[in-house]
Order: C-alpha cells, then structure tokens, then sequence
C-alpha cells in the first residue's frame, strides 16, 4: 500500500514538477531568513549574519538536486529529453525523416486496413449471448458420402432433442422466408425467419420496442403476429414507432398480421442451406422480419427445418454431438424417411467466419510482408544514419553516457519515427476502408458492419511500437560495439560503411526482394487465374443482358396472365430483342434442389441414396436469349403451360450421367411415386457453367416455367445496344400490368458475373496492389544499398582505374554486386512463395500454388528490374575521378 | 570540533512530529530550533534532510501546512499536525518504545 502511494506521489510530482521543488526553495530562503535574523540579534552585521546563515544551511543547490532525483521519476524525465531530442532530430532533417515515415505509413497503413477489416467481420461477435455455445445442427449423410443438395431436419426430430438432449440448453427450429410487404407504390422485398418458440430466448436477442414472440404466437392457422428487423423498420417504414399494435399487407398472406415489436439492430441470418439457392437469399444481410413457426402437426416429419441449439455451461462439443448422434439413430428406427443421415455440430461463429476467413487472413499476411519490407528499408537508413552520427555517439560516450541510455536514445528516436509514421498509416488506413466498402462490398460478408474506428488506431500504434523494434533494433546494437576511441581518432564524420555494415544492408536487401518475390507471386498467380476464368467458355452470353426479380405479389389467381402481358409488352420495347422469366440465372447460384426419380435408375431404398438435382424454371424464348445450344429434341414452347403435359429439358451432363448409352429424349423422371404419369424430356441443351465460372457443369433440368409456377425469378432481357438504357422503359411496362409489382435488384448480366468473381477480384487487386508497394520499396532498398557501397568503395575504384580498369569493369563489378543480392533474395523468394502461396489455394482456377511458369516469370522480371535499380549506382561509378578520390581520403 | 551527532535514520520524522504536537503549529526554522534545544544541542539537524521530510510528510498527509505571521511580523509558513499525522504520532510512539526497550534489555543482558 506504501510502496504503491509512494509511486503516485512520484508520479504526481513528475506531472507537477514545478510545485515541490519551489516549496523547497521558498523553504530554504525562509528558514535562511530567519536564521539571518538570529545573527542579526546576537550582534552580527547584516551582510555577516546572512552569510553565516548560508554558511550553517549548506549547499542550497545540492539539496535541491537530491530532493529532485528522490521525488521525480527520472526515468521518466530522461524518456521526456530523449522524446524531445528525438523530435529536434526529426525536425532537423526533414528529408530523412519523410520518406522514413512514409515508408513505415505504407506498412503500417497496409496492415492496419486489413486488420480493421478482419476487427469488423471476424472478431466482433454476433450480437448473441454467449456466442461460443451455440451450436447449428447440420445434416449429414451417416455412410459419410457428400450429399447431393442441403436438408434440415423434421419438426418431430428437433422437438425431440429439445425434450431429451441434456447436454443442451435448448434446441430450436428456424427457416428462411421470403416475402413481400405489399405497397400501393410498389411492394418491398422481405428477407425473414420462420423461428420456433424457443428461438429468441436461446439466442439472447431482445425486442427494442413492442414485445417478443411469446408462446401464444405460436398456434396453428395464419400467422397473426410478427416482429419487424430494426433495420427494415428503419428501411421500409422510417422507423415509425405507431407501427407496433397495427397491421401490414403481406404478399400470399390471406391475414394481415400484426407488428408486434422491433426487434434490436444488427441481427443477422443464420444459414439455410436449402433455401441457399433462392434468388433473394442472403445469409449475410439483416433480418427484416421475424415470423413465428408452429410445426404443423401434419407436417411433423418433413425435414424442412434447420437446428441451432445451445450447449449447457462446459459441456463440450463432442458430448453434445454423441447425445445427438445417438437420439436421432434412434428415431430413425422408427421412422423410415429419417434414415441415413446423422447430425454434426458447428459452432455458429465458424460458420460465420468461414467466408471471412478465408478471404482476410492471407491478405493480412501479404499487408504484413509490406510492413515487413518497409521496416527493412528504415532499418537501412536508420543504419546509414547511425554511420553518420558515430561522432556524436562517440562523444556521448566519452562524456559518460552509458550503452544502455544510448541505445534508449536511439530506439527512443526510432519510435518517435514509426509514431509518425504510425499517425500517417493509420490515416491511409481510413482512406483504404473507406475504399474497400465500396469496391469489395461482394468479395467480403457483412462488410457494411466494418467501421474504420479505434481498433483501426490501437493496431496502427501497435505495428508501430513493433516496426520501430524491428527497424531500430539493428542500428541501435550496433552502438553496443562502437569503440569511442576508434571513433574519435579517425576525425571527421564518416558518412561511408565498413565491410560489416554493407553485408548487412545486403542481407536487408536481399530478405525484403524475397519476401517481395512471395507478394509478387501471390499476386501473380491470382492474375493467372482471373486470366484463365475470363476466357472460360460459359457455354452462355453474358453481353448485352439485363435481368431483375419481378414478383407479383397481389393475387396467386393473377400469376398467369401478369407474366405473359409482362413478357409481351416488354418484347415489344424497341431494342428489346428477346425477354424471359428464369428462375435459375446463371451466376446467381438461383435454382431449387429437388429429389427426383429418373427412368432407368434403380428404384431408390433409403430416402438419403435419392438423386436430387438442382432444378430451373424458364420461359421458352430463354436458351435462345442466352445463347445456349439446343443439341436434340425441342426448346419449350408457349404451349407447354399448366395444361399440357409436363415436360422438362435436360443439359448434356444429365443426359450423359443417366443416359450414357441412349438419347435422354423421351424419357422421364417422377418428383413423387412413378405411379404419376411424371415429366417428359424433350430437349437437351449443352452444357454451360451455371453455377461457378470456375467448375465443370453439373447436371441440370430445366423445367417450363408456364409449369413449374415459380413465385421469386428473374425477368431476362437481350438488347441490341447498351442493356441499361431500357431500364426505365422495361419498370414503366411491368408497372402498367401491376402497379404493385416488386421490381428489384436490377444488374446486367455482366455485374453478376463480376458480383460471382468478386473475393477473387478482391484479393488479386489487393495483392497487386501490395506487391506493386513492396516491389518499389525493395527497389529503393536495393538502390540505397548500392549507392552506399559505390560511395564506401569508391577509393578502391580509383585503385583499379589507376592500374588500368575500364569502365566497364567498373560496372560489371557493381552490377555483379546487385546482381549477387537481386538472383539470393529471387532463391529464397521462390521457396517461401511455395510455402506461403499455399493459403491461396481455394482462390486459385487451373493453376497450382508451385506454379513453375508463375515463378520464372515472376523470377526474371524481378531480377530484370532490380538491375535497373542497380543501373544508376554503376553509373555513377564510371564517374569516380581518381585522382580526385585518391587525394581526398 | 563538531561534537553533534547527525539524527539516526528515521526518527528525524517522529521528531519532527512530536514537536509539532507539543508546541502546536511551526514553522520549519522552529522546528529545526526546537530540536536542536530538546537535544541539549547534542544533536545537529541537517537542513537538507529536514526540509524535504516536511515536504514528504505533508504529500502523506500527516501534516498540513499554511501562511501565517512569525512573532517579529515575518510572513512564514506554519506546519500543523493532521488528525492522520496524530495517530502516525502515537504508533510511531508506541514503536520507538518497544524498540528503545528491547534494545536496552539486550544490552543490559549479561553473559550467564
């Protein structure tokens, strides 16, 4: 308790340093005063009597210094006149100290950027209670084999582990929905979740306004009570608090519910992978409406739900998991559609950050080797400059200075640097945020949650403290050998290095162009990549196309004929060369997984050994819209609607996979028992990369769209000019058939295209972008190297120019030098590039992460530049007089 | 020449303490005055020490200090004792005692 109010005391001193020592001195003076007065009364003469005073007090000074050293903190004060040292040092060559932090900025900012991206979508929690507990119950298939599309689970399943499971908190049921809050304006797309009773309550999420879900939400017949995202109601209805008790439209529903409450801001989905392929799904978005789900008691063993439960306190994931495990083997013994499949526990925050992950770690590391080689150039100067100054270090020295506050001294200024440096990178780094929540709002989820704020600073100053450390460390060490009589004897400053301190630039040099070499090939194969996917034959056009969803939303009855009088008006726009409703637009990742039974496959015996495939949607102009081929049979007509008999085409990898003998025209396939008169095939298309540019076509039906009915699609338009420029008419036309009709989300093919590629986009222009930065730097580097030791050799040249060296040989010389450092550093690149790239794999299109080609261009080009970066050096070696340079040393 | 001995380590404070209890509140110059005199001039206090302890025990709130006029009108700054330096006081007293009577047992003890 003493030892720690005696530090506050110092400490209080240090902070108010004037106040104690002018007491001591007014005391001093005081009781000097007094004692004068004394002599005075005993018979002294003024001037005796203070003089005796003095005499009898001692060394005033003295005092006052030893009362200093024992209350102040005097470290401290020696950190202050360093810190001010520091800072007349930085002010006294600006040059030096600019481009010394801008370097530290590039890093510094690189990294901080990338970090404040990694703050925002992978360390902040969701907005959950204890987060780590929860757990998302996923379906898979118990012989261990992939499973062909996403299934949840069956009402009665997960009402049974609510029950039963003890290793759970509790376990409940959610799906993802997808409506329409009807407008006389318009009608606003709604993003919702079907949530069980226990859903609010396990997650920990709470209503800001009005009330929650509660048990008498739950019953069955239409759903009475709703509670609205707080983004929506900010969104659709402007936050209009009267909105809670009244009721509001929704598409499909025959009851008007009611606004409950609105819930708090930033709740996001949680995944449903069965509803993944919807044309409006968004696991990343906010939720806009929250929709009680009771499990219909006829319904109990339809597997159309998914499963987030809670682990108790301390129970770990594998308990839970065998709990599970063996609850639902058991009800599969009983229940036969519940065969084959298993539960697997994820915990919702690695399933959030998957994406995340995958994306913003490697770029973390890349924005790190830029730190890194930033550190290697103001290491380098910092040595150079530390040359200049030993005079000084000396003296130091000599004058009693210990090594210890010495090198407190030159770290002290080396921090000093990368806090500027610091404040500018953190600076840039609110630029690069601010840039990236605009370029890569697809490449990375939940980016509207990031704010440059002041996690943004904390690492700024972080990688600071830590550039500073690894930049200064080296120089300051050095210190540690200085002889100060060596130093002092040779008179003058020494503005040249020693055989030591150019091997060691050298080593800089030669580890910042391999760590470049590593950015440069990260970013050259992810140019390789995007190079190989755009000249990927799509099997499709992605020109001249222009599609949005369109839903009517007033009356299903109305279905029919506003899509025919939609298409027609639209076809007749001028410069409308086809249109098309879709469901199923490539790139979209739009289709609807469904199990189906097809001629000539055996009979399936368990539910999980069913096909399923996924399944689209179209009118019939739609495949000569988008350019796909027609190999056999016929294109849908406008015949083939709801009356007709059901038909479907198929891609040539469906006819391939279960027709590899025959034709697959002619045959069938059954969605239920093959006692129905099922779907007839009668065309087969070819093959196009609908789903990722990036893999192989997969088996695909495509089924009438007059037949299949589809609620959420697109309209498709081919133009004959620019697609955007009949935007407006194409919204005027469909707002003249219904003048509620959703019209939302408007892209040209083309954007879907790049909205897919975005996180490879994303990343390769980041790294180009790293590499670019690294790349200048090292060059730098490389070039201050050889500068240095064309200066520090330049009497040797003039040796060899007096014995009869041209200049050629001259050059040769320097540029061997260069040479040496650029071909090491390329070595050692190349094998770390091998190592580090590996992260990069998952981005990666037709191109290993060894890629020999990548490295030997990369390789060359690299080692061409450096020597450029070594030209000029050379040349000013040529330039050397000798004799001039043999008199001056 | 000088046949004063310097004030042993710490009890300059209990001194300085003490005195403030017997005459009330002081300034530095008396006190330095008034324990010289209680020694019977055995003792010399040394300013460099005496000042800075006033300083310390007035940070640690045993003391507090204020303007006030001297007896021949000088303007001087008084200490007095807090209620915290009064139970310091009294410990340290007590402390002191038990002290001063171990020590005396032991040099009194004789060897058996």
């Amino acid at each position: 308790m003493r030892a720690l109010r005696r530090l506050w005391m110092r400490g209080w001193n240090f902070a108010a340093r004037q106040s104690g020592e002018g007491r001591l001195r007014e005391e001093v003076a005081q009781h000097i005063a007094f004692e004068t007065e004394d002599n005075i009364r005993a018979g002294m003469t003024p001037g005796q009597a203070r003089r005796a005073a003095m005499i009898k007090f001692g060394p005033v000074e003295a005092i006052c210094e030893s009362y200093h050293s024992e209350k102040g903190l005097p470290v401290m004060e020696t950190m202050m006149q360093n810190f001010i040292f520091a800072l007349r040092m930085m002010r006294k060559s600006p040059g030096f100290t600019a481009i010394a932090a801008l370097t530290l900025a590039l890093g510094i900012g690189a990294t901080s950027a990338v970090f404040s991206l990694i703050q925002g979508v992978l360390l902040t929690p969701p907005p959950y209670e204890k987060p780590d507990q929860l757990m998302l119950v996923n379906s898979v298939r118990t012989d261990g084999q992939k499973m062909d599309s996403p299934r949840g689970w069956a009402a009665e399943q997960w009402m049974e582990w609510n029950k039963d499971a003890a290793s759970f908190q509790g376990v409940a049921g959610y799906g993802w929905t997808f409506n329409f809050l009807i407008g006389n304006d318009g009608s606003q797309s709604m993003q919702g979740m079907n949530v069980s009773q226990d859903y609010f309550r396990l997650m920990g999420i709470k209503t800001i306004a009005g009330r929650g879900l509660e048990e008498s939400d739950f019953a069955q017949g239409p759903v009475k009570a709703v509670v609205l995202g707080y983004e929506f109601w900010q969104r659709a209805l402007g936050g209009d608090r009267e909105i809670i008790g009244k009721t509001i439209r929704i598409s499909r529903w025959s009851t008007p519910p009611t606004v409950i409450g609105i819930m708090e801001p930033g709740v996001r989905f949680l995944p449903s992978p069965g509803a993944a392929k919807e044309p409006n799904y968004d696991v990343n978005a906010t939720v806009d409406i929250w929709v009680p789900a009771y499990p219909d008691p006829k319904e109990q063993k339809d597997p159309g739900w998914y499963v987030v439960a809670r682990l108790r306190d301390g129970v770990p994931v594998q308990k839970g998991q065998q709990e599970l495990a063996v609850l639902t083997s058991q009800g599969a013994r009983a229940e036969k559609t519940f065969e084959g499949f298993g539960p697997q526990l994820q915990s919702v925050k690695d399933e959030m950050n998957q994406d995340g992950r995958r994306i913003l770690l490697p770029l973390l590391g890349a924005a790190a080797l830029v730190l890194l080689i930033a550190c290697g150039n103001v290491a380098a100067l910092l040595l150079v400059r530390g040359l200049q100054r030993q005079q000084e270090y000396a003296v130091r020295i000599a004058m009693g200075m210990g090594r210890a506050a010495l090198l407190r001294l030159i770290l002290t200024e080396s921090l000093m640097l990368a806090m500027l440096g610091g404040a500018l990178g953190v600076g840039l780094a609110y630029g690069a945020v601010a840039l990236f929540k605009v370029v890569a709002v697809n490449a990375v989820p939940r980016l509207d949650a990031v704010s440059a704020g002041s996690a943004v600073l904390v690492w700024g100053l972080m990688a600071a403290v830590l550039a500073a450390f690894f930049a200064g460390i080296i120089p300051a060490l050095r210190v540690l050998r200085l002889d100060p009589m060596e130093v002092l004897k040779s008179a003058g400053p020494k503005g040249t290095a020693g055989v030591g301190e150019r091997r060691l630039l050298r080593a800089v040099a030669m580890l910042q162009t391999s760590l470049t070499l590593a950015l440069l090939v990260g970013a050259g194969l992810l140019i390789r990549t995007m190079a190989k996917i755009a000249v990927v034959p799509s099997g499709y056009n992605t020109g001249q196309i222009l599609t949005m969803s369109v839903t009517e939303v007033q009356d299903q009855k109305k279905w029919g004929s506003f899509h025919r009088q939609a298409l027609e008006r639209v076809a007749a726009i001028p410069g409308v060369q086809y249109a098309a409703f879709a469901w199923g637009v490539p790139l979209t990742g739009n289709n609807w997984p469904a199990t189906m039974d097809i001629e000539g496959q055996p009979p399936p015996i368990k539910e999980s050994d069913k096909t399923a495939l996924p399944m689209r949607a179209v009118t019939p102009d739609y495949f000569k819209l988008m350019g796909i081929t027609l190999m056999n049979g016929r294109d849908f007509r406008s015949t083939d609607d709801d009356k007709a008999p059901s038909v479907a085409v198929v891609n040539q990898a469906f006819a391939e996979r279960f027709f590899p003998q025959s034709s697959a025209i002619g045959k069938r396939l059954w969605f239920g028992t093959r006692d129905k008169p099922g779907i007839t095939i009668v065309g087969e298309i070819a093959d196009g990369r609908t789903d990722d540019l990036t893999r192989q076509a997969s088996p695909e039906v495509y089924l009438p769209l007059w037949q299949a009915q589809a609620f959420s699609k697109h309209l498709v338009v081919r133009t004959t000019a620019d697609p955007r420029g009949v935007m407006v008419a194409v919204e005027r036309e469909l707002r003249a058939v219904d003048p509620t009709a959703a019209v939302e989300h408007v892209k040209t093919l083309e954007q879907i295209r790049d909205d897919s590629l975005a996180s490879r986009t994303f990343a390769m222009r980041l790294l180009v972008g790293f590499s670019a930065i690294g790349s200048l730097l090292t060059l730098v580097g490389i070039y201050g190297v050889l500068s240095l030791s064309v200066v520090a050799r330049r009497r040797e040249w003039a040796i060899r120019c007096a014995v009869g060296a041209q200049h050629s040989d001259l050059r040769k010389l320097i540029l061997g030098e260069g040479f040496r450092v650029i071909a090491g550093g390329v070595l050692v690149g190349g094998v770390l590039a091998v190592a580090m790239t590996q992260v990069l794999k998952t981005f990666l299109y037709e191109v290993q992460p060894s890629d020999p080609l990548t490295l030997i261009v990369v390789g060359l080009f690299f080692v061409g530049v450096g020597l450029l970066a070594c030209w000029v050096p050379a040349w000013r070696a040529e330039k050397v007089d000798p004799l001039e340079a043999l008199r001056y040393d | 020449m000088n046949q004063k001995t310097d004030v042993k380590q710490g009890t300059l404070a209990l001194m300085v303490l003490k005195t403030l209890e017997v005459l009330g509140p002081q300034h530095g110059y008396g006190i330095a005055r008034r324990i010289e005199q209680i020694s019977g001039d055995l003792l010399s206090v040394n300013q460099g020490t005496l000042y800075p302890l006033l300083l310390k025990l007035e940070q640690e709130g045993s003391i507090d200090s204020d303007w006030g006029a001297s007896e021949n009108n000088r303007r001087a700054r008084y200490y007095r004792l807090t209620k915290a330096g009064m139970r310091q006081l009294q410990s340290e007293v007590q402390d002191w005692q038990l002290t001063t009577e171990i020590m005396a047992r032991f040099l009194a003890a004789k060897a058996e």
